[in-house]
């Protein structure tokens, strides 16, 4: 090939490249349509699509959804601040809309919508409302261990029995999450003997609740403190090759709670009634039930019963104790485990 | 002038931080003197040198091996080579720990043909080794640009004069190529401090993990932190080009001399040494490409038998597949070429012209590789919403091709300086004199011979960017899936044989455009 037509080739296909990119952003770049809603989503679009898509099948109105993970995209909006395209967040916990709460950003829902669940599920001053739960649990190998060996309060895990068994995720934000309650609940000084009686237990750091259902599996370790959801994820995927079960601790006690997935709507949305009319709909029966009998949460629209597979309904729920600054609780929280040491077991 | 501009907008996620440690209430100064901050900036250190260190040495070996020797299947390891570099972190390391863990499919493999694989991979071990296979293609494929493009005269001249394949290789050979190696092996650098997937996979407490853990509840330390790895960066980035310029000298003055054009295909004869040689590309191959890739193969099928029969079926469908697919495509390769096209004056001021200025530029435009993609994309909102008439482009296509090209023009960078640096300064005078204008010289003399190089580097922007994630899924026009997103969504929903089958379609989707892209065109010169 002669050099020319390589380079008269590159020139070429550069200024193809560019008319394109042009052409699309001028594309996308109109906006605002009455008909449609933006999303920021923090729950995977695997689990949450299919209620999207009865939303815009039932009502005619476009959902455009932005995925992400829960924290990135309440950074994103405190970012956006006011120019914010998003008119509806929904998160995988109460902390991150918590913290845009206390920017200011989130505005005060319907009544309705917030009477669709109990107090205990939605924020003192109305502005997030839960939609789905999961458990904290037990997770642990059922080869190894023996179900009436199974603990019944998490303080148990600093005993001998467990030493060097238990698997914490320290730097994940659903055990801060339970974290930072059972330290409001029980005060610091308890928490941080717990948490530093797990290190001296020699209880090991892992990073996902994911990788702990994994590692416990195949018996790399045998207990660990996770969400119910994954497991149950994991024995759809793998069948009866799947060597772990959850467990959940005794009512009352400290190690279960419910962590729930929230849902906001944003203050400088233009379109907050059709927004409050997704959290209606994200709330209805139909979909309740899809989320408990598909996605394995646990439904919290009154009324509507958790599927039967679930484990009992753990008593309490990250809602039912009201922060009054959540940023500075979770920096605490952080702060905590850090000087603990979990994250260098 | 250009040259400084394309800098200014690549200090654009710099700066972000700089403003906003300037207005939080952490000094990274006084941070710097708390053991919360000092053990994992030392432990990021220590796991950063020894994985540059790691995958200088296996990159330059792999690269030597399969341009310049007889090795049996050379054009179709130079395909495969580099794609470990696809897997995206967080992917290639789960797959790599499941496989090789008891009940995994390459470990019980393995033990049937009675070996022992149980590895407790964690900590500096195994972040170590994980981020070596997964990164070495960083120096390979500059360094296997270079060897296509060197003139063979004096490697043939000593071998003909008796020295042996060793001696040439590190008198003749290791002198043309050291800036390539050091290009390379600071990409590897950058890219282990930013990283963020496999350390967090091994459990192995960094500072990228130390910033995305606080980043929301305490964002103020989590900014201060990130200037101090950006600081880090620079300063690494300012010694590598300190360094490099003065070994550069010896290889210059080879290269200067040599005859340009002279492009006969060098082998040297494994002989004796063929199986070992053949033994260790395939035995990197089959760790870093192969085995993440059985497990997932194993994941995918297992997902497909039960589907099959009669089980949970796939919850997949050609939607998922078919639009990402082609958005991959297209993305990588625009950000490809506009990235390269955009560092070609930067290079050239930072090659040709030994100022100030132009170490300031390439420190700016290298360094940025350091910030992680979150704050890449955080930056560019924060810029177009407060501080520039460009609003209106927010979630747009321009501004995510931006943030790419922000976040990975320093691949780019390192590669074209070291290809106009192989340009002979005698090439472009005798063109001059002989009447030809400033554009007909890059396009007919200079462009012609950069081009294994540069195509190098548009190689690694194409592969990084086709599995980019936090930039896409922040940046991105909103509705904007590409196969990384997809695989990301699965994963975190903990759908393993839908994550599997789609990492498998990106990683053949990279290997074709790996082969059409790199390989054929630096091979067309031969």
């Amino acid at each position: 090939m002669n050099t020319r037509s390589i380079s008269s080739r590159l020139v070429r296909s550069a200024a193809a490249v560019l008319i394109l990119v042009v052409l699309t952003a001028s594309a996308t770049a109109c906006g605002g349509d009455p008909d449609s809603l933006t999303v920021y989503s923090g729950r995977s679009e695997k689990l949450i699509g299919p209620i999207f898509e009865a939303f815009t099948a039932e009502t005619g109105i476009a959902l455009d959804v932005r995925y992400g993970s829960s924290n990135d995209l309440a950074l994103l909006l405190a970012e956006e601040g006011d120019k914010s395209p998003a008119d509806v967040f929904l998160s995988r916990s109460p902390g991150p809309a918590g913290y845009l709460d206390d920017l200011g950003m989130l505005s005060e829902l319907d009544n309705d919508v917030l009477d669709r669940v109990a107090t205990g599920d939605r924020s003192p001053d109305g502005t997030w409302v839960g939609f789905a739960g999961r458990g904290r649990v037990l997770v642990y190998n059922i080869d190894e261990v023996a179900t009436g060996d199974l603990p019944d309060s998490v303080f148990d895990l600093t005993g001998p029995e467990y030493a060097g068994r238990v698997a914490v995720p320290g730097s994940n934000s659903s055990f801060q999450d339970w974290f930072t309650l059972f330290r409001l609940r029980n005060g610091d000084d308890v928490a941080i003997e717990w948490l530093d009686a797990m290190v001296t237990n020699d209880s090991r750091f892992y990073p996902k609740n994911g990788a702990i259902v994994e590692a416990v599996g195949r018996n790399e370790i045998q207990f660990g403190l996770v969400n119910h959801y994954y497991n149950f994820q994991k024995v759809v995927a793998n069948g009866d090759a799947q060597r772990s079960a959850n467990h959940g601790f005794a009512a009352g006690d400290d190690g279960g709670l419910m962590i729930i997935a929230t849902a906001t709507v944003i203050d400088s949305s233009e379109e907050k009634d059709t927004a409050n009319r997704l959290l209606t709909h994200i709330l209805s029966d139909a979909q309740q039930a899809y989320l408990t009998n598909k996605v394995y949460e646990y439904p919290l629209a009154l009324g509507v019963m958790p599927a039967d597979v679930l484990p009992p309904v753990p008593a309490d729920r990250v809602g039912a104790v009201e922060i009054d600054d959540v940023a500075a609780e979770f920096t605490r929280t952080i702060e905590i485990i850090e000087a603990s040491g979990i994250l260098d077991q | 002038m250009v040259a400084v501009l394309v800098a200014a907008a690549f200090a654009l996620p710099g700066g972000y931080v700089a403003w906003r440690v300037i207005g939080g209430t952490e000094s990274p100064l006084a941070l710097l003197t708390s053991p919360r901050t000092l053990s994992p900036l030392w432990r990021t250190v220590q796991l950063a040198v020894l994985v540059s260190a790691s995958a200088a040495v296996l990159g330059t070996a792999l690269a030597w091996v399969t341009t310049r020797t007889d090795l049996i299947g050379r054009r179709f390891w130079r395909v495969v080579v580099p794609l470990p570099l696809v897997y995206p972190s967080f992917v290639g390391a789960a797959a790599f720990i499941s496989g090789l863990s008891p009940g995994g499919i390459v470990h019980d493999l393995a033990a049937d043909l009675g070996f022992d694989l149980t590895m407790r991979l964690h900590g500096l071990t195994g972040a170590w080794l994980v981020l070596t296979l997964f990164t070495y293609p960083y120096v390979y494929l500059p360094v296997a640009a270079r060897l296509a493009s060197l003139p063979t005269a004096f490697e043939e001249n000593a071998r003909l004069l008796g020295d042996r394949p060793a001696r040439v290789f590190s008198r003749v050979v290791l002198p043309q190529i050291g800036s390539s190696v050091a290009a390379g092996s600071l990409l590897v650098f950058l890219y282990t401090v930013s990283d963020f997937g496999a350390v967090h996979l091994m459990r192995f407490e960094t500072l990228t993990q130390t910033i995305f853990r606080t980043r929301l509840f305490d964002r103020d330390r989590s900014f201060a932190l990130a200037l101090l790895l950006l600081v880090l960066a620079l300063v690494v980035v300012a010694a590598e080009r300190t360094i490099t310029r003065a070994g550069a000298r010896r290889g210059a003055l080879l290269t200067s001399d040599a005859t340009v054009g002279d492009r006969r295909a060098l082998t040297v004869p494994l002989g004796r040494w063929a199986a070992p040689a053949t033994g260790l590309v395939a035995g990197v191959v089959g760790l870093a490409l192969v085995s993440p890739a059985i497990s997932l193969a194993d994941w995918g099928l297992f997902g497909w038998m039960r589907s099959r029969r009669g089980g949970a079926p796939l919850r997949l469908d050609w939607d998922d597949v078919l639009a990402p697919t082609w958005n991959t495509v297209w993305i990588g390769v625009t950000t490809a070429v506009i990235a390269v096209a955009v560092v070609l004056p930067v290079a050239y001021l930072t090659t040709r012209h030994r100022s100030r200025l132009g170490g300031a530029v390439n420190a700016v435009v290298v360094a940025g590789f350091a910030i992680p993609g979150l704050v890449v994309a955080l930056s560019l909102v924060f810029w177009t919403m407060h501080a520039s008439p460009f609003d209106f482009l927010i979630g747009s296509m321009p501004v995510l091709v931006f943030a790419y090209v922000v976040h990975f023009g320093a691949q780019a960078v390192r590669t074209a300086q070291v290809a106009v640096d192989a340009v002979p300064a005698r090439m472009e005078d005798a063109a001059r004199l002989l009447g030809a204008g400033r554009l007909r010289r890059l396009a007919t003399v200079e462009l012609p011979l950069m081009l294994p190089g540069l195509a190098a580097g548009a190689g690694l922007v194409m592969l990084s960017t086709m599995k980019e994630l936090p930039a896409t899924l922040l940046a991105s026009p909103i509705g904007f899936r590409t196969l990384a997103t997809q695989v990301w969504g699965t994963y975190e929903a903990l759908f393993l044989p839908e994550m599997a089958i789609l990492a498998l379609i990106l990683l053949a989707i990279s290997a074709l455009m790996t082969w059409l892209l790199v390989v054929r065109r630096s091979d067309h010169l031969r």
